[in-house]
């Protein structure tokens, strides 16, 4: 009873006292920011170095102190905890959904704090364009950035007669080793997402590559766009391949992760990912083969171009001033130095090498230049622990590629729109492409016109 | 938020407590004592109630009629939630499915149990054994359960088009066509839900006095006779409040089409709850979300006030 009177006494004054048990009067307060990002204990290595990095950054910043949260952005919580001031200060995102959190105002604009830093202006413009609004505000540091890319199953490759150091590069060299994959080994040969946006945003790379667009700007308003020929090619090709040919396998509903557990088990062929895919195949899904698991870059039709992709670090509006200082100290401490500082890279991998469950030198785009991006890849090179010339095709292919942002306006509820075609060319053989891509084009004007632009 | 979980969570509700404090020979000091103290026990209650539902609800009745990030103040916006709500062809789209999903699990979900109750009740041997494997399913985390039945629905390696292959039948696609999507949903909404309903259903049936058979019996009515003219006669008030608590606990349908479909194939699963969530966490429109969440409310209020007073003239009669 003394106990709880205590405790309830500590929470009604702690208000005016400035907390029970603070330190005393004369000495500054620490700024204490909670960041997102921190590895799960399933991840010892990557645990193990994110604790040594929070250590030494408290040390070189003796006024901030660092509380990590293994918690990622997730839209069910993100908007209670926003409500209630619960939110961290540093948020990890994954790409999709910047441009979204950035509309509606729930993240701060960081351009004034970042361009303190002396290397800011080296900065991959592509890398940050994701990130920034239409008036060139910069909100966040990217983590990993990647290009899109076509992720295949290597063994399934040589069991199909295919070289696995060859993957298409076009969509028809596609459609013809997705159907010498499902015919030789009964396996679905590609896999496209489907549900939960992610069928709209697979349409989007797929779009892009065969030189179509989602959306356009018409007298100074985002209208659709997809309604054209390249975007029709795009779906008359998955239509060939799931009933022509038969070679997407047969169930047809599935995000990422659904894709991403049946190609670490073996199951498909070929999809559209990133190279970060790699981590959640081995480190999410278990995959045990990883020696299996190849890249090349997006297959092409005409468009000769990529979407971007990876995670992303921003920081909530809820932050008050000072935590947005310390918050953005951290995020270039943890995440841009050691991308553009070749000895903080390769000291980082090397720690993270140490564990063979760990994925180290999983190749990203160049957040800086291709020159520091070259010292960077050669530091890290002794601790490598993927095998790099599965990624080769990646590296080497995508440079030549065009890198594109996600629709500038309101990506997500466009997402959810072509969600619906996609699933309809999936799953009903009688759907017409054209009538599905008219009724989305309407849905989607409908919802740009009353959107905030 | 299974069904049938929800149907026998909400059976509680038509127990009869006993009354608290009623001390009509008392006098006023100590009535008012009484008052006091039963306020005080009621207080805890009160607090948990205020927080965690009258003022979420009354917030979210604001929230519909404002713009908000949740971090800046909001603006008020008058209706405008309420006609971007109705300017939208998904309402219609998820009004039509939930009507659906209710339909259909009235038509398969509601006799199911019933029908396995009066079956279980004859049974004399293993009785124990057979009601535990009926109620089983609905021990089983409903998410588990959902994924374990993707397995049992996938077109191509599933336990159901394996089985129905051996005789010859499908290969059919289940949650992949918009077709079959919804039925799918509701069989394993059914499954997953019917173990509560059977006991409370069966509870009821070994209420029926014993007499009523015997004397049938007697007269020489046949099995089919007793449970048509004595069973489900007697059973009528619990048959009727099962209805209602499906009814109210079916519109609210979101966990089977959220982790089987996601809405889909072509939004043929999207249901009201799912859209609302699409609103709130997928487009950050929570005005919009919060309004049709309103509206919902209000159909179920209807419901519950019709259930409330079918509970009422039912535990009189």
């Amino acid at each position: 009873m003394k106990l709880t009177a205590g405790l309830l006494g500590c929470a009604l004054l702690a208000p005016a006292l400035a907390g029970c048990g603070s330190p005393t009067s004369g000495e500054p307060e620490a700024v204490v920011i909670r960041v997102q990002g921190m590895p799960p204990a399933t991840d010892k290595p990557g645990l193990d170095q994110f604790r040594k990095m929070v250590a030494e950054f408290e040390r070189s910043n003796p006024g901030i102190k660092v509380q990590g949260s293994t918690t990622v952005f997730d839209p069910l919580t993100f908007s209670a905890k926003l409500a209630g001031g619960r939110v961290e200060d540093v948020i990890k995102v994954p790409l999709t959904e910047p441009q979204g959190l950035i509309a509606r105002r729930q993240v701060q604009p960081l351009t004034k704090e970042l361009s303190g830093w002396a290397h800011y202006k080296e900065f991959n413009p592509q890398v940050l364009r994701p990130l920034s609004d239409t008036a060139g505000e910069v909100y966040g540091v990217p983590q990993a950035p990647f290009a899109q890319g076509l992720v295949y199953n290597r063994d399934l490759f040589a069991k199909a007669g295919l070289d696995p150091d060859r993957p298409p590069k076009t969509w028809d060299e596609v459609r013809a080793a997705a159907k010498a994959i499902s015919a030789k080994t009964g396996k679905a040969g590609f896999v496209h997402e489907s549900k939960n946006n992610q069928g709209g945003w697979q349409l989007t790379m797929l779009a892009y590559t065969h030189g179509g667009e989602i959306q356009r700007e018409e007298g100074g308003r985002h209208v659709a766009a997809f309604n054209s020929d390249p975007v029709k090619k795009a779906l008359g090709l998955l239509k060939e391949m799931r009933w022509t040919d038969d070679s997407m396998g047969d169930a047809q509903l599935n995000d990422q992760n659904d894709v991403i557990k049946r190609f670490a088990a073996g199951e498909i062929g070929m999809y559209m990912g990133t190279p970060g895919t790699y981590r959640l195949a081995k480190m999410t899904y278990g995959m045990e083969d990883t020696d299996a698991f190849g890249i090349g870059p997006l297959p092409q039709a005409g468009g000769n171009a990529t979407l971007t992709g990876g995670d992303v670090y921003l920081v909530p509006k809820s932050a008050p001033a000072d935590k947005v200082a310390a918050a953005v100290k951290w995020l270039l401490f943890a995440y841009a130095e050691p991308q553009y500082d070749p000895a903080a890279a390769a000291s980082r991998a090397k720690e993270l090498a140490a564990d063979p469950k760990s994925a180290v030198g999983v190749p990203t785009l160049p957040m800086f230049d291709a020159g520091q991006q070259a010292k960077i890849d050669e530091a890290v090179l002794p601790y490598v622990n993927v095998k790099l010339e599965h990624f080769r095709p990646w590296l080497e292919g995508t440079p030549s590629l065009t890198l594109r942002p996600e629709p500038a306006v309101q990506a997500q509820q466009v997402y959810a729109v072509l969600d619906t075609v996609v699933q309809a060319v999936l799953t009903n053989r009688a759907a017409s492409v054209d009538d599905l891509l008219a009724k989305a084009e309407t849905d989607v004007n409908a919802k740009l016109a009353a959107a905030r632009q | 938020m299974s069904a049938g979980r929800t149907w026998t969570a909400r059976a509680r509700v038509a127990v009869p407590l006993p009354a608290v404090g009623a001390a009509p020979t008392a006098g006023k000091r100590r009535l008012g004592r009484n008052a006091l103290t039963a306020l005080l026990f009621l207080v805890p209650a009160l607090v948990v109630f205020g927080v965690f539902s009258w003022w979420p609800i009354l917030r979210g009745l604001l929230i519909s009629f404002q713009e908000t990030n949740l971090v800046d103040p909001a603006t008020w916006v008058g209706l405008a939630n309420f006609r971007a709500l109705f300017a939208d062809p998904l309402l219609g789209t998820a009004i039509g499915n939930t009507l659906l999903f209710v339909g259909l699990a009235l038509l398969i979900g509601f006799p199911a149990p019933l029908v396995l109750a009066v079956v279980l009740a004859t049974v004399r041997r293993g009785a124990g054994v057979y009601r535990f494997l009926v109620y089983l399913p609905v021990v089983v985390p409903p998410v588990v359960a959902i994924l374990l039945w993707k397995w049992f629905y996938d077109p191509g390696h599933g336990l159901f088009n394996g089985l129905l292959g051996l005789v010859g039948l499908g290969p059919y696609p289940w949650l992949d066509s918009p077709g079959t999507a919804m039925v799918s949903l509701v069989l394993q909404s059914t499954w997953a839900g019917m173990g509560g309903a059977v006991l409370i259903y069966l509870a009821a049936i070994v209420g029926v006095p014993s007499e009523l058979y015997e004397a049938a019996q007697m007269d020489g009515a046949s099995i089919w006779t007793r449970v048509w003219h004595i069973t489900l006669p007697q059973l009528r008030p619990v048959i009727g409040l099962l209805l209602l608590m499906q009814l109210i606990s079916t519109m609210q349908v979101f966990t089977e089409p959220y982790v089987f479909t996601g809405g889909g194939p072509e939004n043929a699963t999207l249901t009201v709850l799912l859209l609302i969530f699409r609103y709130a966490f997928q487009d950050g429109a929570y005005g919009q979300a919060a309004a049709l969440s309103f509206l919902l409310a209000i159909v179920l209020g209807l419901l519950s006030a019709v259930y409330l007073r079918a509970t009422r003239s039912w535990s009189a009669s």
